[in-house]
């Protein structure tokens, strides 16, 4: 793996916190924009064309919340960027900045990536 | 919605496949009525958006507290529901999304508490790992208003219009000011 992605690429999100498991569920069953917010940039787990059930079943090892879907190409398309950046705990670990520059997603950003979101595995 | 035997499915099973994807279900009988249904990837995530959404309407109502879920008392009060929520959100710890999220501060707990006793309109409220509060409303036009509140005196309201087009605006946090843009955005 190395830091180029391609569009078709899957980018998995946990929802935190774990333990509650409606704090971004909206009233529709969508999930909130909110749940894209953070200055330090978006942490995800790149999928790298792995099927859903085995990213769920490795995230499940260290995650027991909700976890949701958004593709590489979503991301594209609103401008932001997807940097692959493997940590200790897992060698899938990608983060979604805003831009080249700037970590945290725009209002925008956030509400288009929020739309676009499937959820995978819910807790609720 | 179509009706196929098990033995068909598997000699055509590409057919059946295009059949559900292009929306129309498949339904195979089996023995002892383990029946089952082929449908599309998209019929299937409305299916379980609908679920989470009865779901969420069901605590609502559910006068029982149960672990890790926000309940609310017997009867449907959406008002009550946000002071719950807001309480769950007042005792999130630092680092509460596992990157560094801080905790929420006591003012901007009661900041809002305020708002929800006063707004004309409930809104729903969702935490931020940027040490905010914020405030969705969405009307039946499918337009869509976030109102994100910090300790700040101004909060910026992002509007979204069913079109796509966006608009942005800066107000001082005041139950007048919001019930004024609650009352332009429901007409």
């Amino acid at each position: 793996m190395d830091n180029s992605f391609k569009n078709d690429e899957k980018l998995y999100r946990a929802v935190y916190p774990p333990n509650i498991s409606s704090m971004y569920w909206k009233s529709d069953g969508s999930v909130s924009s909110a749940a894209f917010a953070d200055p330090n940039g978006l942490s995800v787990e790149r999928g790298y064309y792995r099927k859903d059930e085995d990213v769920v079943s490795a995230m499940q090892m260290r995650f027991t919340g909700s976890i949701i879907r958004v593709y590489v190409k979503n991301c594209r398309d609103i401008g932001a960027e997807v940097r692959y950046l493997p940590s200790n705990n897992s060698p899938y670990h990608s983060e979604i900045h805003g831009s080249a520059t700037t970590p945290l997603l725009s209002k925008t950003q956030r509400r288009y990536l929020a739309e676009k979101a499937s959820i995978i595995l819910s807790s609720l | 919605m179509i009706i196929a035997r098990q033995m068909d499915v598997r000699a055509n099973i590409k057919k059946y496949f295009d059949i559900a994807y292009h929306g129309e279900a498949v339904v195979v009988p089996r023995k002892q009525d383990r029946n089952v249904v082929i449908i599309s990837e998209a019929e299937y995530r409305l299916l379980e958006q609908l679920k989470r959404a009865s779901a969420y309407n069901d605590l609502l109502t559910d006068g029982i507290g149960k672990k890790g879920k926000i309940s609310v008392s017997a009867k449907e009060n959406v008002k009550a529901r946000n002071k719950e929520k807001l309480s769950v959100i007042k005792n999130l710890k630092d680092d509460w999304n596992g990157n560094g999220a801080p905790a929420f501060s006591d003012e901007l707990i009661a900041k809002i508490s305020d708002l929800i006793d006063e707004l004309m309109i409930q809104p729903e409220i969702f935490p931020t790992a940027l040490g905010t509060i914020q405030l969705e409303y969405d009307n039946s036009g499918h337009d869509h208003m976030e109102i994100e509140i910090g300790l700040q005196d101004e909060a910026e309201i992002f509007i979204v219009n069913y079109n796509g087009k966006e608009s942005f605006e800066n107000i001082t946090v005041s139950t007048a000011a919001i019930n004024d843009r609650i009352k332009d955005f429901y007409g």
